[in-house]
């Protein structure tokens, strides 16, 4: 990824305001970035900067920035302060360059800073325009080696460096903060340290390559394999570091469970926001299925309620199909024969998905949704939207050793019909929570996506103004691809394993206010389930008759969203809708250096078949990273959005 | 052989799960999957032919067929110089969508376009006639009466899907070198020989080298 400032961007504003960010005290900003600090060329060394290596700056840069007032350099601190309120962020001559692979990890002390902190950043908006420049570079140390390692070959005016001996002690430190922060004893840290950044140079290193190779004049993609090998030669061997990055994944994995146990286990009453903290940055397989429905707002987090709750919402899902297969209800043939012909043609690729009792199953959730939101009906997508929460449920009815094989297994041969059904109904239930948050993305005219697409244009636009008008150029217009971003939530770009792993980030985005109402409807009225503000306009989804599931109440509901409650809905939608647009920028943005020298054709090509089957986890966690930092740097910006 | 590439701006639009994206996968990759996802949005794709001397290369626009959709679609066509109208010769709901989008393209598309009216999936009537819904007549004679070419053809075992293209390209004035052969509207029956399939690989691949 690049952010690209080109000269406009990269003012004389910028550079001022540099002076002014270090005096600003805390901030968030400052504690997202943790030990970062981005520090002027005037503070490079002599040996560093005689380092062709290290050397960030190249001749196609400056001429891209000749208004720039200087060019710069990343350096990172050498000490610890975690919690310095003092992050230092100098002006850098943003160059046209750099990509981030940054350890998803070092994002998630991050994740959640307390409103004060992120107001001050947002009103501090000297600030905030600088460090739109630099947000990549505070973002992230990776980048550092990002640079040294992409700018040789062409980098021979070192004009900007960094301390390069700092960087293995610096990365060390980063990465203890990180673990730090999931609660990690010491040991494993330092191990974690050198293994992490380790794992990431192998992953990004195919990006790298085919990036490089397609613009080999100009240094955008991190290339990693260097400090790779120094690592590797230096330590130890290959085989050692890989036994002990098992170990060390291990290790972590565990401590995260047992995260996990604490929060959920043995509580009356889960705390939401702690479980969202943790959540953002990944939930264990083991815990997916009830933290997922904990994070939507379907299972009430009071825990002494949770199995009355499923028993009733699992009997009113199978009233409502009683209902709605019983001759009192005539089918909607549509919309029925439409979800047909899409159930064998969702996820073809995943063999779970052409099991009959799996196309059943999904027929009926789809199909009970569509009537019940007629407003919206079933619309392509929702059928790819329904398949995370399907397959992570089923889940937790295999053993442990096979949950990797729930793609493989007809679940017909471990399940019984009862249990079956169970799982359509929460995965119905929390579909419902899911597609309340992005109603207006699937009726009539699709305003919701319409609205994030613009956003995301717009967000480009001060992101990276040059991509911005290459697009404009080549008359890219961005409904072209984006569409399916918005529609599918990004879930055609990745593998389902990838998705899931999103999912536990965008799941732990869902409105907080369905959060608060729930807690806030808790202790009042233990006998109600949860309710979200519509579900309480609507009241159809509570009362466990059969009558609740008659097509004129949903009609209220489709009224109310038009009209009175738009308001609430609005409102509600904010969070997971703002920060997909985020997650797309961040996305788009990625590939920014390869579509630059892209034609039309090119570049709506690359984006509908983008080479991102392969992500991992530690990809979309990169990324995921990324939109966030972009979305507390440019908070400003939404409130411009439509 | 001119050197002169003629550029075809092509919209695919009809119902749901008719074939489009099916019939673009025949035509670029030579391929077919039994399980398509469905098409959000559009998809882009490329081709190159050769026809009657000349390269003609496709821009296709592959619309999605759901009506949630359809208000998108006119951002594909407005451009257009061609489209492909398909319907399903086994569902007759799907030809009357396919009556709609005709008129929708009359009223608002560029007067020029070439339109081919297409009833994919032929193939399944090879063993049982019965699953026939819509008439080859009733095809032939709507094309007729609205002045569109017409095809049967299955996405599955390729039959009529390039001839499809071939047809449309033959109608659509070429940008030739001497410019003698500006429109070579019906001049010339295709010829299959002369399509040249060498480069029916992958819309992908010849992406670098392409500046339009
Ligand atoms: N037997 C047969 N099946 C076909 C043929 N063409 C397409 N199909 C199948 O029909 C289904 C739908 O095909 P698609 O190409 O996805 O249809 P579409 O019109 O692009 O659908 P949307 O993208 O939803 O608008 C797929 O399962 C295909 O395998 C054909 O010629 N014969
Ligand atoms: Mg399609």
């Amino acid at each position: 990824m690049a952010v690209r400032s080109g000269p406009h961007e990269m003012s004389e504003k910028g550079h001022h305001n540099a002076h002014e960010s270090s005096s600003v005290g805390v901030g968030l900003v400052s504690s997202l970035m943790k030990s970062w600090r981005i520090s002027s060329s005037s503070s490079s060394s002599p040996k560093a900067a005689s380092d062709p290596e290290l050397s960030t700056s190249r001749r196609s840069s400056q001429s891209n920035n000749d208004n720039n007032h200087r060019t710069g350099a990343i350096s990172l601190m050498n000490d610890q302060k975690f919690a310095d309120s003092d992050g230092n962020f100098d002006a850098i001559a943003k160059q046209k360059t750099s990509t981030i692979r940054t350890p998803s990890a070092s994002y998630s002390p991050m994740r959640y800073m307390s409103p004060s902190n992120t107001n001050n950043v947002t009103n501090e908006s000297p600030r905030t325009s600088l460090l739109r420049h630099n947000n990549h570079h505070s973002s992230t140390h990776t980048l550092t080696h990002t640079i040294s390692n992409t700018t040789t070959g062409n980098g021979r005016e070192p004009s900007s460096s960094r301390h390069h001996d700092r960087y293995f002690k610096d990365l060390d430190e980063d990465w203890s903060a990180v673990i730090d922060d999931y609660n990690m004893p010491i040991p494993t840290i330092l191990n974690g340290g050198v293994d992490s950044p380790y794992a990431l140079s192998r992953k990004s290193t195919t990006s790298s390559i085919n990036t490089t190779s397609v613009r080999s004049t100009s240094f955008n993609y991190p290339q990693l394999p260097h400090i790779q090998k120094v690592d590797s030669s230096d330590l130890r061997s290959e085989e050692e570091l890989d036994a002990e990055r098992n170990v060390q994944e291990l290790n972590s994995m565990i401590q995260r469970i047992a995260k996990f146990d604490d929060i959920l286990k043995n509580k009356h009453i889960i705390n939401q926001q702690q479980l969202r903290e943790i959540s953002w940055n990944g939930v264990p397989k083991i815990h997916r299925p009830v933290v997922w429905k904990l994070l939507i707002g379907y299972l009430p987090a009071n825990t002494k309620r949770q199995a009355l709750f499923l028993q009733r919402k699992r009997k009113e899902y199978r009233d409502g199909l009683d209902h709605t297969f019983s001759n009192q209800h005539s089918r909607d043939i549509p919309t029925w024969h439409q979800i047909e012909i899409d159930i064998p043609r969702t996820n073809p690729q995943i063999p779970l998905y052409q099991f009959k009792s799996v196309q059943a199953s999904l027929q009926k959730i789809l199909y009970l949704w569509a009537i019940r939101h007629p407003t919206s009906g079933y619309v392509q997508g929702i059928n790819d939207l329904v398949t995370p929460f399907y397959q992570t449920f089923l889940t937790e009815y295999l053993d442990p050793s096979q949950v990797d094989e729930v793609e493989k297994l007809d679940p017909e041969t471990y399940m019984t019909k009862e249990q079956i059904l169970d799982i359509e109904a929460d995965t119905f239930w929390c579909l419902t929570k899911l597609l309340e948050q992005i109603t207006d993305n699937y009726i009539h005219g699709q305003p919701g996506i319409l609205k994030q697409v613009k956003n995301l244009s717009q967000l480009v636009k001060r992101i990276d103004i040059d991509l911005y008008n290459h697009f404009q150029k080549e008359h890219v217009e961005f409904i072209q691809f984006a569409f399916r971003w918005m529609n599918c939530l990004l879930m055609r770009e990745f593998e389902m394993g990838t998705v899931i792993r999103m999912w536990d980030t965008y799941l732990s985005e869902t409105s907080q206010e369905i959060t608060s109402s729930t807690n806030s409807t808790t202790p009042t009225d233990p006998s109600m389930p949860p309710l979200t503000p519509k579900e309480q306009s609507s009241a159809t989804f509570v009362t466990p008759t059969n009558d609740s599931f008659r097509s004129p109440s949903s009609a209220t509901i489709t009224n109310n969203m038009n009209t009175s409650s738009d308001n609430s809905t609005r409102i509600r939608q904010s969070s997971l809708n703002e920060f997909h647009v985020f997650v797309c920028a961040a996305f788009l943005i990625k590939w920014s250096d390869q579509l630059m020298v892209m034609d039309f054709q090119g570049i709506i090509t690359f984006l509908q078949n983008p080479p991102t089957k392969d992500w991992t986890e530690t990809d979309i966690e990169m990324l995921l990273g990324e939109a966030y930092i972009w979305q507390s740097l440019y908070k400003d910006a939404t409130s411009h959005w439509l | 052989m001119n050197s002169a590439v003629t550029s075809i701006k092509l919209v695919l639009l009809g119902e749901a799960a008719v074939g489009k994206s099916s019939i673009v996968l025949r035509f670029v990759s030579n391929d077919f999957s039994e399980n398509k996802e469905p098409t959000i949005g559009a998809a882009f794709l490329t081709q190159r032919v050769n026809i009657n001397d000349n390269t003609v290369k496709f821009e296709i626009w592959d619309t999605a067929g759901q009506e949630r959709f359809a208000s998108l679609a006119p951002m594909y066509y407005r451009n257009a110089q061609a489209a492909l109208i398909v319907y399903d010769v086994t569902k007759p709901q799907s030809f009357i969508k396919a009556r709609h989008w005709i008129k929708e393209l009359h009223e608002q598309a560029n007067k020029d376009m070439i339109i081919a009216l297409v009833g994919n999936k032929v193939d399944v009537l090879e063993n049982n006639e019965d699953e026939r819904k819509v008439a080859r007549e009733e095809g032939e004679k709507l094309a007729e009466e609205e002045g569109l070419l017409f095809f049967e053809t299955s996405a599955k075992t390729g039959l009529n899907v390039t001839e499809t293209f071939v047809a449309i390209g033959e109608k659509i004035p070429l940008k030739t070198a001497g410019d003698q052969e500006t429109d070579s509207n019906g001049v010339a029956i295709s010829d299959e020989q002369r399509i040249d399939l060498a480069n029916s690989g992958n819309a992908a691949g010849q992406t670098a080298g392409c500046s339009c």
